[in-house]
């Protein structure tokens, strides 16, 4: 840090006489500035990305009803039910969508209706679903 | 290191635990392996980060499914393939029989899409 400081122009000029300590300071809060800023911008549009539209979530699940809707609906081969979704976790049926359209988590049918939805559709679908929790 | 001797160590006891033969999931025995699960999945089975699923009234049989999957790495997940590691048949029947008899916010989604009140 220090060997920045003695390099950097600021120091050259301005603060010639100024004990080095206080230009740490005065730099550090301007690089503290800088980095408060490209957080806060990188943080909004993170948020920005993970707010799923919940009525658009309703529209696009209309398919996953016909074996998510059906209490006790079994997976044929192996034969188990499949999930109840409405109610899970955001974040998880985000990462859930994402690996089975990935490949990484495979379930041919899943894999397949994964792979038609877009990054906002999984968005919509997980933010409609973890909102229904009872 | 010292939280996966701990896990290591819990390992162990489940492993000695599920040497006892049991014809059906117990639903008691299950709550006593599932202590590991809580800190991410939550004591009542709801995961308050929500990047963990909610296990509390999933199917029984899905979570021994997910368990299954897990074990034999078709699904693949790092933190996961450590705790199957670690479940005899018996455990997964276990503790899918205590995390499917929970109170449960989930649901099918039946009624809750487009055309539906």
């Amino acid at each position: 840090m220090l060997s920045h400081c003695e390099s950097n122009d600021y120091t050259s000029g301005t603060f010639h006489h100024v004990p080095a300590g206080i230009v740490g300071t005065f730099l550090m809060t301007r690089l503290q500035l800088l980095g408060l800023t490209v957080a806060a911008a990188l943080f909004a549009t993170a948020s920005v990305h993970a707010e799923g539209d919940k009525a658009a979530g309703r529209k696009l699940i209309y398919t996953c009803n016909g074996c998510h809707g059906v209490p006790g609906y079994a997976n044929a081969y192996p034969n188990y039910p499949v999930p109840r979704i409405a109610g899970q976790n955001e974040q998880y049926i985000v990462n859930a969508l994402h690996g089975y359209k990935s490949g990484d988590r495979k379930h041919p049918t899943m894999m397949a209706q994964a792979q038609s939805l877009s990054d906002k559709d999984i968005d919509d679908i997980a933010a409609y679903l973890s909102s229904l929790a009872k | 290191m010292k939280r996966a001797l701990t896990l290591l160590s819990f390992g162990a006891v489940l492993a000695f635990a599920s040497t006892q033969i049991f014809a059906a999931g117990s639903i008691e025995n299950g709550k006593q392996k599932a202590a590991t699960c809580f800190a991410c999945h939550g004591a009542d089975g709801n995961a308050v980060d929500p990047q963990y699923p909610r296990l509390a009234g999933q199917y029984n049989m899905y979570i021994q499914q997910a368990l299954h999957e897990y074990k034999s790495g078709q699904r693949d997940n790092a933190i996961m393939k450590g705790f199957v590691a670690t479940l005899s048949e018996q455990d997964i029947e276990d503790v899918a029989a205590y995390f499917s008899s929970l109170p449960t916010k989930l649901d099918t989604v039946k009624g809750h899409i487009q055309g539906d009140k």
